[in-house]
């Protein structure tokens, strides 16, 4: 009987010439979706090599230096296009690329591809996901409204009730053929997506397995958001008496979910954990910069000079023995704010990611009004675009600062002793300083990262199924 | 002959309107039993709570035996419907529509004895290759019958089925439902044709105000009697609702 039901639904839409276009404009919107967003994130990645390279040469070649004032001039680190960035770009244009590694400072990511965008561009996130996000629903909505609203007022339901068919089973049959649809070009436009994102950029050098294992989890997440809206369609469509009434509940429903609450959640977000100004976010980090940073000559203070000189020399030094060491002391001051001010700089970032984290939290209640909310946060953690991936580079980013001033004043604290500032490094010494070799995190951190939104987007799945087939199991009013 | 639909004291009431009024019928096999009266009488109500679309508010429906809300189901697959307005998917053929609706209730679906079906209530082969978006009425209520003879049900339920027929499409309509009845099968109709129900039925029964008020024989009375009778009914039915609104 399923089979039947599916036979005739599919027969019906393939004839409807209106089904057809509304296909056609759906996967135009996708294909668009797809080409712009290779298009940016292939040149962004380039950008990202051409600006690494040049970053390594201008580095290397800078001759005999002070390695301190090298410190200073230091390098940048690039942040490499997220995995799937071209199908959910996410936060990523939001947050900033690069990150300048210089001594005594932990800056924050600079240059926002949204502040490069043009006027128009920034009106507007042109993508895969938000055509999937915004679109889908739409092509769900218009197969689905009629799906037993039209049949009522035809009659063909009273009919078929008549002839003796179940009406769970015509719900079951539609269902499975407005998901089927919907999960087709899903399918298509992921595979499609990820095979780009792999033969496009290979220079990325993500794992293929780990980049295969994020289309598939995009898939997943992406079908429990149809299965969901499937469900709800239907659900409208069966309580709802008229075709015309149900379409419009319906598209009220999509205004409201997909379109507003997304981002009213964000604006809530915002206004309940709002976010430091740059400004203010500096001035709390100096201010705490200067409370943490122990007396010259106190206790704490020594115990931190001995373990960098323990560091640098490679060997233990007894406390007694710490003045008379034939060492670089400036370069011994620089590198034990260095430790110190590292700590105050890990706990500010620290609170101010905790914050986002705060912010998603409370956007993940709201997703309880919205599986659409819940959506966004897997879709951006899966493509390796959202905050958490961020948060991940920044920590990468930091330690890789820590390493190269390290390294710089280490080399002044040994081979610069009775030169105080005046010591230079060969030209060679450079080489020495260790490139940053970026690994984003693999997807099972996605995955750990955003349980609680999968979980939600299940019960979403869940509630709405079984809303319908307990409707559905009723009887139905023919 | 056995009784294949019976209702016994059948009541329907909706908010304070009552659609149906303890009513007592039975069809046998093998028997057409028409029911006249005016829109609004309780025929297609006493159809609905056959086909258990209505609960009844008092009394039963029994099909073959069954009880109607206690046996859906199996109620359901006894009874052959065709409505006044067959709805078929405009998409489809006829022939398509037959199998839809064949393999949802239930039935053999292969395509000769689909075909052999839409042969016998008159549709063309043409015709049944076509999509019913094009369809005439007479062409839907064609495939309506041959829906419900491709159940092989024991009982039919016609709700007006003649309404907006050409006259040769009732009269082949009418002698298919002969042959149906004398094959066996129980056939109860609403209709406003008294002509048709006078020429096909066994009996005739008036309904008014969800009352079953007169049942007659056909073979005693003519054509002028009949319409007499009725008119009777329906009249007295205004002169109650002008003397209610006076």
């Amino acid at each position: 009987m399923i089979g039947a039901i599916i036979g005739k639904e599919l027969t019906e839409l393939r004839r409807d010439g209106r089904a057809i276009g509304l296909l056609a404009i759906v996967a135009l919107l996708l294909a668009l979706g797809l080409v712009t967003g290779l298009a940016t994130e292939s040149a962004r990645e380039r950008e990202v090599l051409a600006a690494s390279a040049d970053d390594a040469a201008v580095f290397l070649a800078q001759g005999e230096k002070n390695p301190h004032s090298a410190a200073h001039f230091s390098r940048m680190a690039h942040k490499p296009v997220a995995p799937l960035a071209a199908f959910d770009p996410g936060v990523s244009a939001y947050l900033g690329q690069v990150i300048w590694l210089e001594a005594h400072y932990r800056n924050p990511a600079m240059f926002r591809a949204a502040e490069d965008a043009p006027e128009l561009g920034r009106l507007e996130n042109f993508s895969i996901a938000g055509v999937l996000t915004l679109i889908l629903p739409l092509l769900v909505v218009l197969m689905g409204y009629g799906g037993i609203a039209r049949e009522r007022e035809r009659g063909t339901l009273r009919q078929l009730v008549g002839a003796g068919a179940s009406p769970l089973a015509v719900l079951l049959g539609k269902f499975i053929v407005i998901a089927a649809v919907a999960f087709v070009v899903l399918a298509a436009t992921v595979a499609v997506a990820t095979a780009f994102s792999l033969l496009s950029m290979p220079e990325a050098g993500y794992a293929s397995g780990d980049l295969l294992l994020r289309g598939a989890s995009l898939l997943l997440v992406y079908g429990i958001y149809i299965v969901c809206l499937t469900a709800l369609t239907l659900l409208v469509s069966l309580l709802v008496a008229e075709a015309r009434a149900a379409l419009l509940v319906l598209l009220g429903i999509w205004v409201v979910t997909v379109v507003g609450l997304p981002r009213l959640s964000a604006s809530i977000a915002e206004q309940v954990y709002p976010s430091p100004d740059s400004a203010s976010f500096w001035e709390d980090t100096r201010a705490s910069l200067q409370a943490n940073r122990p007396a010259s000559g106190s206790a704490d203070y020594v115990a931190v000079e001995r373990e960098v000189v323990e560091r640098a020399l490679g060997r233990e030094v007894r406390a007694d023995e710490l003045d008379g060491l034939a060492i670089n002391r400036g370069a011994l001051r620089l590198e034990v704010t260095e430790v110190i001010d590292a700590e105050t700089y890990n706990a500010a970032f620290a609170e101010l990611f905790a914050n986002y984290e705060r912010q998603r939290n409370l956007r993940r209640m709201l997703a309880m009004l919205s599986p659409t909310i819940a959506l966004q946060h897997l879709s951006r953690a899966y493509a390796g675009t959202d905050v958490g991936a961020h948060e991940h580079f920044s920590l990468e980013a930091e330690r890789q600062r820590n390493r190269i001033v390290r390294v710089m004043n280490e080399d002044m604290l040994i081979n610069g002793a009775g030169a105080s500032f005046g010591y230079v490094a060969p030209a060679e010494f450079w080489e020495q300083v260790p490139e940053f070799d970026y690994q984003p995190p693999a997807v099972a951190a996605a995955w750990r990262g955003s349980l609680g939104d999968l979980l939600i987007l299940l019960l979403w799945g869940i509630a709405a199924v079984a809303a319908l087939f307990w409707f559905g199991g009723k009887r139905i009013r023919v | 002959m056995s009784e294949l639909l019976r209702a016994r004291d059948l009541t329907k009431v909706f908010r304070s309107n009552t659609a149906l009024d303890g009513l007592d019928l039975s069809v046998n096999a093998g028997e057409i039993v028409c029911l006249l009266g005016a829109n609004g009488a309780g025929k297609t109500t006493t159809i609905n709570l056959f086909l258990g679309f209505l609960e009844p508010t008092s009394g039963a429906a029994f099909v073959d035996g069954a009880e109607v809300g206690a046996n859906l189901k199996r109620t359901r697959g006894k009874l052959g419907y065709v409505p006044e307005q067959v709805s078929l998917y405009p998409a489809l053929t006829g022939l398509e529509n037959l199998d839809y609706f064949v393999k949802l209730g239930g039935g053999r679906a292969d395509a000769a004895r689909l075909r052999g079906l839409l042969d016998e209530v008159g549709l063309d082969r043409g015709a049944a290759e076509q999509r019913v978006g094009g369809y005439s009425k007479g062409m839907r209520q064609k495939v309506g019958l041959a829906i419900a003879l491709a159940k092989g049900a024991k009982a039919l339920l016609l709700d007006e089925p003649l309404s907006g027929l050409d006259p040769s499409a009732a009269n082949e309509f009418c002698r298919l439902l002969r042959r149906l009845a004398d094959d066996g099968a129980a056939v109860l109709m609403a209709t406003h044709d008294l002509f048709r129900a006078r020429e096909l039925a066994d009996r005739i029964g008036i309904m008014k105000s969800g009352a079953l008020v007169e049942e007659l024989s056909p073979e005693s009375l003519d054509q002028a009697a009949l319409e007499q009778i009725y008119l009777r009914h329906m009249h007295d039915e205004e002169r109650a609702t002008e003397e209610a609104r006076t």
